[in-house]
């Protein structure tokens, strides 16, 4: 089985299951600067998309018009069915389906870290409180830092801070979860606790989109990888096709300048 | 690390690690400190004559025979409240014993103070005996009076005064006092730096925090017994030293019972803390805290002579009616499944409310005032029951949430709708302390949620909110304080229509809210840009409501970075109610100012008054200072 044939099978594997994130032509506009050009993409439910590229490309504007963060001017985007639009209802019901980890964690320091997971499940899901917390504590767990549910986000290592981040998208139970470069902001020897949580995520079934330029993770759990440059999408394909047989001249340069 | 409250270094001193840095002896820290090089030493001699010669004038002034401290002593009570009739006077103070109790007991509820240790007070003891000890004998020796009671002049004609050795006899009973002090500071510090053995062996160390508070409130009793603090008259419209025996009249018997109040309140406060009723206690003594400013108000200047019967058949069953009724609706609108059903409601009631206010207005149809109010506050709170849906305790909160703010509006407002029998003597019935304090109260109460309402329309994304409360902010801030209290002191009542009457004071306090409410507003704002995009966005992505997204994350971190500047804010509040004189008003300063200086037996003694009245502003605002220390350090200001 040749890689092109890998790439079919994949995209078969994956072609019986649900839609989950469908753009079509999405732009977006900083001023006269055209951030995103058309950018056309669907991920399935359960699907580990990776999204890399230099930086500028436009990648972290694209994963952030996902749950609104950013609006988009052109073109559409749909998640779970619903479709974003100035409609403060749909914007409401997809944040609460689509948890992200940001680059900078974004933990609130003046919650400890159990108040953080728990503010959204209690106010937002209108769980009970200790029912939250119970399941808090589980997230911790899963996350591998159980023992520091008491203290606050600023008394934590940048690696734990965003496995507490982590958690927090994960209290809301959602469908997909976006990363923005979750990795980028910490010492490289944080960066493996926060990959291993995040693969055992990939692991469990649940849609993952992530920015990253940690090409090793991209390889072990991607089940496609996107390239973007200058606000479009250059390239889609397996790891295997990606990391071996690049199509695209612009992939090939990517790839000798961070290999 | 220069400004740390006892408690904290006497907390660090329990756990000294090897760590840190040596102890200095006396002698080092002398060299390391003052006299390291010469003009450090120059320096530090400068300073020193400096301060001598600042004491020294101060001592001087403050024990000069020139001084009529009477003044001060007889008028008291015009200081405090001014001409409060002596017949109510009962009521200022259960207003202030109300205060000094809930004061207790939040003191013993928050209080984090294990105990105080013995090393530590016994160096307070030996400050105070040594401060005693300077000042007797930095202070100059006394003027000689003569046998015909006047100043004995020598022959260039300046006073003539005791010799050295006169004046430190003369002082003996300070010197007892100095050396009283200082032995027991000296004898407590030396048994406590070794190990204790023998008889004193099952004390601790550390005295227990409820000891040394009720020593100490045992202490201040005692002396209310001992000094003469004085006894005081208002008579006619005049003012004359007059000993007296009513409740008016008196001091010792009253502040005796605020002491022991504030003690067992302190007890009570403490037992509240180490019980399961502890987050209770908290939440009701904060709620106190705000509603007792306005209640207090109505108990000093109302004595409302109710009309049971009406009372019976409109004011209870309306209250009822709102509560209940009221009650089961919001118990409906928190229920799981409501969906559109409440938002449709809520905003159905909200117009109806506005409309009834409109109607108002307009004399369109008579409608009890309170009915008006109960169904806008009806209207908001439906507005926040979405907030409440869920398990059975949270909807039951806001029920019962509902019925106490329905208790509260309606008994309030029966009471203020009652005519009052408080006959009160003049137009200043309320003056002195007890008027620059509940100005300053009601301002910074009133004006913080105003100003934190403003800098949230001004950083707000919708322009109509931007626009007005810039424009509100910057024309505020263009004008000065007194020209906003003189134009709600002397316009606003000509523009009212017809029948509508604004007391002076309410006035004024209108004014001054507005005026506080905008600075506040900037500071607030200050606070605001501070919250970086990082947590707006990640408030979003998880999806709270705008509402909660203010509410839990973007302002309890504003504000918390504000505190220094809304701390600022406070005491400049508290400190400017002194301009209420240029209006009319008898504030505290203007009591010592100008009542005083007018009385016939104390006829242009002022600056006895005046020093009175600002270490009292400064005791205040001391208190305001270290408390914002203590609170900043709490939440970790400057550590992030």
């Amino acid at each position: 089985m040749n890689i092109d044939d890998a790439t079919t099978a994949a995209n078969d594997r994956l072609a019986d299951r649900d839609d989950m994130i469908v753009c079509v032509d999405v732009d977006k506009f900083y001023g006269d600067f055209q951030a995103l050009k058309g950018v056309t993409a669907t991920i399935k439910e359960g699907e580990v998309a990776v999204v890399c590229g230099p930086s500028g490309s436009g990648k972290s504007t694209w994963i952030r018009c996902i749950n609104r963060l950013e609006v988009h001017q052109g073109g559409d985007i749909v998640v779970d069915g619903i479709e974003l639009t100035n409609d403060l209802r749909n914007i409401e019901k997809i944040r609460s389906e689509v948890g992200m980890v940001f680059q900078q964690f974004n933990l609130f320091p003046h919650l400890t870290v159990l108040d953080n997971i728990t503010l959204a499940p209690i106010w937002v899901r209108k769980k009970p409180r200790d029912e939250a917390e119970s399941m808090a504590r589980a997230l911790l767990e899963r996350v591998g830092i159980p023992e520091q549910a008491e203290k606050f986000p600023g008394q934590l290592s940048g690696g734990q801070q965003q496995r507490v981040a982590i958690a927090r998208s994960l209290a809301m139970e959602p469908r997909v979860m976006l990363f923005d470069e979750p990795t980028s902001a910490l010492d490289p020897e944080m960066i493996k606790e926060v990959l291993d949580v995040m693969k055992e995520l990939a692991r469990s079934g649940i849609t993952m989109m992530v920015v990253t330029h940690e090409m090793g993770f991209a390889r072990e759990v991607a089940d496609r990888i996107m390239f973007m440059e200058g606000g479009e999408i250059v390239e889609v394909g397996t790891p295997e096709h990606f990391f071996t047989n690049p199509t695209e001249d612009r992939t090939k340069l990517f790839l000798s300048q961070i290999l | 690390m220069s400004e740390e409250d006892p408690i904290s270094v006497a907390l660090k001193e329990e756990q000294v690690s090897p760590n840190e840095a040596p102890r200095l002896s006396v002698l080092q820290w002398f060299r390391t400190n003052l006299f390291s090089n010469w003009a450090n030493a120059i320096l530090t001699v400068l300073g020193l004559v400096a301060a001598f010669l600042m004491l020294r004038g101060v001592l001087n002034f403050v024990f000069s025979e020139n001084r009529e401290w009477v003044a001060v002593r007889t008028n008291l009570r015009a200081l405090m409240t001014l001409s409060y009739p002596e017949s109510q006077y009962v009521r200022v103070w259960v207003a202030l014993g109300f205060v000094v109790g809930l004061a207790g007991l939040s003191a013993g509820i928050w209080s984090d103070w294990g105990g105080v240790p013995v090393r530590r007070l016994a160096t307070w003891l030996m400050g105070a005996g040594a401060l005693i000890a300077i000042c007797v004998i930095v202070r100059e020796p006394s003027v000689i009076i003569g046998t015909d009671g006047k100043v004995v002049r020598t022959i260039e004609g300046s006073p003539l005064r005791e010799s050295f050795v006169d004046a430190m006899f003369d002082r003996s009973s300070w010197w007892i006092a100095a050396v009283i002090l200082l032995a027991t500071g000296a004898g407590l510090w030396s048994r406590f730096s070794r190990p204790v053995r023998g008889r004193w062996r099952r004390l601790r160390s550390e005295l227990p925090i409820t000891s040394v508070v009720f020593v100490g409130i045992g202490l201040v009793i005692l002396s209310l017994w001992v000094v003469p603090y004085g006894h005081y008259a208002f008579v006619d419209g005049t003012y004359i030293a007059e000993s007296g025996t009513t409740v008016a009249f008196s001091t010792q018997m009253p502040w005796t019972v605020m002491w022991v109040l504030l003690g067992l309140a302190f007890l009570v406060g403490r037992f509240l803390r180490s019980s399961r009723y502890v987050g209770m206690a908290k939440g009701g003594s904060n709620m106190l805290w705000l509603i007792s400013p306005f209640a207090l108000f109505w108990v000093v200047l109302r004595d409302p002579a109710l009309d049971y019967g009406h009372v019976l058949s409109t004011d209870l069953p309306m209250g009822l009616a709102f509560g209940l009724l009221g009650g089961a609706l919001l118990w409906l609108l928190t229920r799981n499944n409501i969906g559109e059903i409440g938002r449709i409601t809520a905003t159905a009631l909200l117009v109806f409310a506005v409309f009834n206010w409109v109607a108002a207005f307009f004399g369109w149809y008579p409608m009890l005032q309170k009915a008006r109010i109960s169904f806008l506050l009806l209207a908001l709170a439906a507005l926040l029951a979405p907030n409440f849906i869920g398990e059975v305790a949270k909807r039951r909160q806001l029920v019962l949430g509902w019925l106490g703010v329905m208790a509260l509006v309606h008994y309030l407002a029966t009471m203020i709708n009652t005519p009052s029998t408080v006959d009160l003597q003049s137009d200043e019935f309320l003056g002195g302390l007890g008027l620059t304090l509940f100005v300053a109260v009601i301002v910074v109460i009133l004006s913080f949620p105003l100003g934190v309402l403003l800098a949230l329309g001004r950083t707000s994304k919708f322009p109509i909110f931007r626009m007005l409360s810039t424009s509100y902010i910057e024309v505020i801030r263009g004008v000065p304080l007194i020209s906003v209290l003189i134009f709600f002191s002397v316009m606003v009542p000509l523009f009212l229509p017809d029948g509508m009457e604004l007391a002076e004071l309410a006035a004024v306090l209108t004014g001054y809210t507005l005026f506080s409410a905008a600075y506040l507003a900037e500071n607030v704002r200050g606070g605001l840009q501070s919250i970086t995009k990082g947590q707006y966005e990640a408030a979003d992505a998880i999806g709270l409501t705008s509402a909660q997204r203010t509410g839990f994350i973007v302002l309890p971190q504003a504000l918390t970075v504000s505190i220094p500047q809304l701390v600022g804010q406070v005491i400049s509040s508290f400190k400017e109610t002194s301009l209420l004189a240029i209006i009319g008003l008898f504030d505290f300063l203007r009591v010592a100012n100008s009542v005083i200086p007018a009385q016939s037996e104390f006829m242009g003694v002022k600056r006895e008054g005046i020093l009175v009245v600002a270490m009292i502003y400064f005791f205040f605002n001391f208190i305001i200072s270290k408390y914002s220390q203590r609170l900043e350090r709490r939440v970790g200001l400057g550590e992030r």
